[in-house]
C-alpha cells in the first residue's frame, strides 16, 4: 500500500512538474508571436505547486510515514487520465497529433459514468467510515485542500462542459479532452482525501505541504480566473488572431 | 427619479479589480497564518476554519463578480464580506487591536473611492458600529480606549469626506481627459495623412497609422528615433537641417494647410515626394516643446497625373490615326477622285478603321465602367475549354496569325463570367499577337492545378523587363513612353484584363516565358468540395488546454455555436 501509493504520488508530482517546464517552453517560443499568456502563467502557477505537493506526499510516504488506501483509490482514475494527456503533449512538443478523435461513444466511454458513479460512492462511503471510526479533528491546516478541493471541481465543470459540447457538434470525443476531464476532479478528490487522513491523524501536515497547498489555493484561483475571463471575452490571450480578432468559442 | 451612478470607466473597473484581487490575498493570507501555530484554542480554530472556508470564497466569489463592471456584488458585496470577516476576528480572537481598526479603515477608503459617498458612508457608519459591538463583546482587558475609538470614527468620516472629493474632481477631469484621447486617437487613427509628434531636441515621440504606411517602417523602431533620420526630408535635393529646430516651422506659413512638397529617398535612387506641414505646439512661456508634422504622401498623385496626362498624348494618338485614314478616304470619295475599282478599297479602308475606332471607345468605356465600379458579372459554373477554344479561333482568323490551343483532357470547370473571360482572353491574345510581330508560337493552355482552373496565353515576343512587368497591370501604363512607339495602344488593356480576373475572384500575373517573350497565367477558381478535414491536434500546451476548456487558441479554426 505504502509503496503504491509513494509511487503514484512520485510520478504525478514529476509528471505535473513536466507539465510545467513543457507550458515554460510553450510560452518562450509563443512569446514573440502572440504576447503574454496569462493562461499559460497560471498553468505553469497550477504544475508547479500540484506537482511539489504529490512529491513532498510521495517523499513523505516513501520515507516511512503512513500511506492509506483511500489516495490509492483517488488515485486510480487520476493516474491513467493524467499520464495518457501528459503523453499526448510530449507527442504534441514532438510535433505530432497531441490527440485522438474516437467516434460516437466506444465502450470505454459508456463505462466511465457508471465508473465514475461507483467511484464516487465509495469515496464518500469510505469517507464516512474514516470519519466515524476515528477522532477526525478538522483544522485551518487542512483548509486549503478543501478550497482545492472546490477550485478543481469548478474547473472540472468547464472541461466536462466542453466535452459534452464536442460530443453534440463533432459526434465523437477528444480523447485529450476526456482525460484532462477525469484529471480535475480526481485532483479535487485526492486533496479531499489528503484532508481528511490528515484530520484523522493518519497524515502530518508539515510546514513544506502546508506552504505548498496555499500557494495552490491562489494559483488555482489564477486559473479559474484567466480561464472565466476567456470565456466571456474579457480577457484576451492567445485565443485571438493576429488581428485581435476573437475566435469562436463553444456554448456557455 | 431614476438612480445616478458615476459612470465606471476602466481606471475604476481596474480598481475594482485590484481590490478584488488584494482582498483574496488577504483573506488567503490570514487564513494561512491561522494554519502555522500549534497551540490554537477551539475559538481561535474556529475562526480560521469560518475565515479558510467562508472569507476566502467570499472574496473569490467577489473577484469573479468585479469582472462585470458595476456589478453590485463587487461593490457592496465586498466591502460588506471584508466588515463581517474583521468583525468575527475582533470577536472569536477577542481583540479590538489597532490592526483590526485599520482594517476598518481600508475597506472604508476603497468602498469610497470604487462606490461613492453614500455607500461609503453606510460601510463606515457600520464599521464604527461594529467596532463599538466588538468593544462590548471583548473581554474587557481587551478593549481600547474611549479617544482611540473616537478616533477611529472621526478617521473613518473624514476618509469618506475627502476621498469623495478628491475622487470627484480626479473623475471628471480623467473623464475630459479621456474623452479627448479618445478623439484625437480617432481622429489620427482614421486620418489617411500621416502625423508624427517630435519633441525639442527633434525626437519622435508619437505616430500614427498612416504615418507608419507612408515612411514604410514600424511605429515601435520610429518612436525615439532622430527626426532627421526618421522622416528624412529633402528639399530641392538637399537633406533639412533640424540641428537649429524644426526647419518646416519657417518654411510653412500658419495659414497654409498643405505645407511645401519635399522629398525622401526611398532607395534606388528613387524619391518619395511629399506634402509636409508642421506647428508648434507651446508651453506656458511660449517654448516650443513639440512639433506636429504632417505628412501627406502625393506619389500615386504625381504617378496619376503622369499617366493621365501621358493616356491623354497616346489616346488622342491612337484616336486621331484611323480617323485620319477615314478623313482621307472620305475627302477622296466626296471629291470624286477615285475609280470605281478603287471605291471598294476605300470603303473597306473606312469600315476597318471605324471598327479600330469602335475598339478603342469600347475599352475607354469599359475601363470607365470598372472604375466606377459598375461592372456586374454573372458569375457561375462555366466551361472555360469552350470559352478559350472560341477567342483562339476567332483572333486567329480576324489577325490571319495560326494560334495553338492546348487543353487538358478533363474538361475542368470554373467560377467566373464566360463573357468576361471572353473580354480577358481577347485583350491577351491581342496583346501576344501584337507584341511578337516576328512571328513565334502564341499558346493559349487551359489546365488545372491546386483546385484552381490555369489559362496560360504565351507568346514569343519581344518580352519585358523587370519593372514592365511590376507595372505592366497599372492603369494607363505602357511599356512604351517614347515618343517614337512602335505598338501603339492606350495603356488600359492589361488594366481592365487584371479588373475582371479579380472581380471572378482570380489572379493573373505576368512572368518572361521560356525562351522570351511573356507569358500571363490567369488563375480562375474551380467550384468547392466539401471536405471532411480530420481534426488537427495543437502543438502547444497552452492551445491544447484552452481548446480542451472551451476557449480555441489562435488558429484554431473550430466554429462554435
Amino acid at each position: 500500500m505504502r509503496v503504491a501509493v509513494a509511487t503514484s504520488n512520485l510520478i504525478l508530482g514529476f509528471v505535473y512538474c513536466s507539465y510545467g517546464v513543457i507550458t515554460i517552453i510553450d510560452l518562450a517560443r509563443g512569446w514573440r508571436a502572440n504576447g503574454l499568456s496569462h493562461f499559460g502563467l497560471a498553468w505553469i502557477a497550477m504544475a508547479f505547486t500540484c506537482g511539489p505537493h504529490h512529491l513532498e506526499h510521495g517523499f513523505h510516504v516513501a520515507s516511512g510515514r503512513m500511506g492509506g488506501p483511500l489516495d490509492l483509490l483517488a488515485v486510480a482514475v487520476g493516474f491513467p487520465a493524467g499520464v495518457i494527456w501528459f503523453l499526448l503533449r510530449v507527442e504534441a512538443t514532438a510535433g505530432g497529433r497531441g490527440d485522438r478523435f474516437v467516434s460516437d461513444d466506444p465502450w470505454w466511454v459508456r463505462a466511465l459514468p457508471p465508473l465514475l458513479g461507483v467511484y464516487l460512492v465509495a469515496m464518500v462511503a469510505s469517507a464516512v467510515v474514516v470519519i466515524t471510526s476515528h477522532d477526525t479533528r478538522f483544522g485551518p491546516r487542512y483548509t486549503p485542500n478543501l478550497l482545492l478541493l472546490g477550485i478543481y471541481m469548478l474547473i472540472g465543470i468547464y472541461l466536462f462542459r466542453t466535452q459534452l459540447w464536442n460530443r453534440g457538434s463533432l459526434g465523437g470525443w477528444s480523447v485529450s479532452g476526456v482525460s484532462l476531464t477525469l484529471v480535475f476532479p480526481t485532483c479535487g478528490v485526492m486533496h479531499a482525501v489528503y484532508a481528511l487522513y490528515a484530520s484523522s491523524g493518519r497524515y502530518h501536515v508539515d510546514p513544506h505541504g502546508l506552504v505548498i497547498d496555499w500557494l495552490a489555493v491562489p494559483a488555482a484561483v489564477y486559473f479559474v480566473w484567466v480561464v472565466r475571463g476567456l470565456h466571456e471575452g474579457k480577457r484576451s490571450d492567445w485565443n485571438r488572431g493576429a488581428h485581435g480578432v476573437r475566435l469562436a468559442t463553444a456554448p456557455a | 427619479m431614476g438612480v445616478q451612478r458615476r459612470p465606471v470607466r476602466d481606471a475604476d473597473a481596474l480598481m475594482v479589480t485590484i481590490v478584488a484581487w488584494l482582498r483574496v490575498g488577504s483573506t488567503i493570507a490570514i487564513a494561512a497564518a491561522g494554519a502555522l501555530p500549534d497551540d490554537l484554542t477551539t475559538r481561535q480554530n474556529a475562526l480560521f476554519i469560518l475565515l479558510g472556508l467562508v472569507w476566502v470564497p467570499w472574496s473569490v466569489f467577489v473577484l469573479f463578480a468585479s469582472e462585470r463592471h458595476g456589478n453590485p456584488w463587487a461593490l457592496y458585496g465586498g466591502p460588506i464580506g471584508d466588515l463581517a470577516g474583521l468583525f468575527t476576528i475582533q470577536v472569536l480572537a477577542s481583540t479590538t487591536g489597532v490592526a483590526t481598526l485599520s482594517g476598518y479603515l481600508v475597506v472604508v477608503a476603497f468602498t469610497a473611492y470604487n462606490v461613492g459617498r453614500r455607500a461609503a458612508g453606510a460601510i463606515a457608519a457600520a464599521a464604527i458600529g461594529l467596532a463599538a459591538l466588538a468593544q462590548a463583546i471583548v473581554p474587557a482587558h481587551d478593549r481600547l480606549s474611549a479617544g482611540a475609538v473616537a478616533s477611529f470614527a472621526a478617521a473613518a468620516v473624514a476618509i469618506v469626506l475627502l476621498l469623495d472629493r478628491t475622487t470627484a474632481r480626479h473623475s471628471m477631469a480623467s473623464a475630459r481627459a479621456d474623452r479627448l484621447e479618445s478623439t484625437a486617437d480617432a481622429i489620427l487613427g482614421r486620418i489617411g495623412d500621416g502625423v508624427v509628434v517630435t519633441g525639442a531636441r527633434g525626437e519622435v515621440l508619437n505616430c500614427n497609422a498612416a504615418s507608419e504606411r507612408i515612411l514604410h517602417r514600424r511605429a515601435a523602431d520610429l518612436v525615439g528615433s532622430r527626426c532627421e533620420v526618421a522622416l528624412s526630408l529633402h528639399r530641392d535635393d538637399r537633406p533639412l537641417d533640424c540641428s537649429g529646430g524644426c526647419p518646416l516651422l519657417g518654411l510653412t506659413a500658419p495659414d497654409d494647410p498643405l505645407g511645401i512638397e519635399v522629398s525622401r529617398p526611398v532607395g534606388d535612387g528613387r524619391r518619395q515626394p511629399l506634402l509636409v506641414n508642421a506647428a508648434p505646439v507651446t508651453d506656458g512661456d511660449g517654448l516650443v516643446i513639440e512639433v506636429v508634422h504632417s505628412l501627406r504622401d502625393v506619389t500615386r498623385l504625381k504617378e496619376a497625373e503622369e499617366a493621365k496626362t501621358l493616356f491623354l498624348a497616346t489616346a488622342s494618338h491612337e484616336l486621331k490615326t484611323p480617323l485620319t485614314v477615314i478623313r482621307g478616304f472620305v475627302e477622296m470619295l466626296m471629291q470624286d477622285e477615285m475609280t470605281d475599282d478603287m471605291r471598294p478599297m476605300a470603303l473597306n479602308a473606312v469600315h476597318r478603321r471605324t471598327l479600330e475606332l469602335g475598339e478603342i471607345v469600347d475599352r475607354l468605356l469599359l475601363s470607365s465602367r470598372i472604375e466606377a465600379g459598375r461592372v456586374e458579372l454573372n458569375l457561375r459554373e462555366f466551361d472555360p475549354v469552350t470559352v478559350a477554344a472560341e477567342r483562339v479561333l476567332a483572333m486567329s482568323s480576324v489577325t490571319g496569325r495560326p494560334i495553338r490551343f492546348e487543353a487538358a483532357e478533363d474538361p475542368p470547370v470554373a467560377i467566373g463570367d464566360p463573357a468576361a473571360l471572353a473580354t480577358v482572353l481577347d485583350h491577351l491574345l491581342d496583346n501576344a499577337v501584337k507584341y511578337s510581330p516576328d512571328g513565334g508560337d502564341v499558346v493559349v493552355a487551359v489546365d488545372t492545378a491546386d483546385d484552381e482552373v490555369l489559362i496560360r496565353v504565351s507568346d514569343q515576343g519581344i518580352g519585358m523587363d523587370d519593372e514592365q512587368l511590376a507595372h505592366c497591370f497599372d492603369k494607363f501604363w505602357q511599356a512604351e513612353t517614347s515618343d517614337v512607339r512602335r505598338f501603339g495602344g492606350t495603356g488600359i488593356g492589361l488594366y481592365i484584363v487584371r479588373s475582371l480576373v479579380e472581380t471572378m475572384g482570380g489572379t493573373v500575373v505576368a512572368a518572361r516565358a521560356e525562351g522570351g517573350g511573356t507569358v500571363f497565367v490567369i488563375r480562375l477558381r474551380e467550384p468547392e468540395e466539401a471536405v471532411d478535414e480530420p481534426a488537427r491536434g495543437e502543438s502547444t500546451m497552452i492551445g491544447e488546454f484552452m481548446r480542451q476548456i472551451g476557449v480555441p487558441a489562435g488558429g484554431d479554426v473550430r466554429r462554435g455555436g
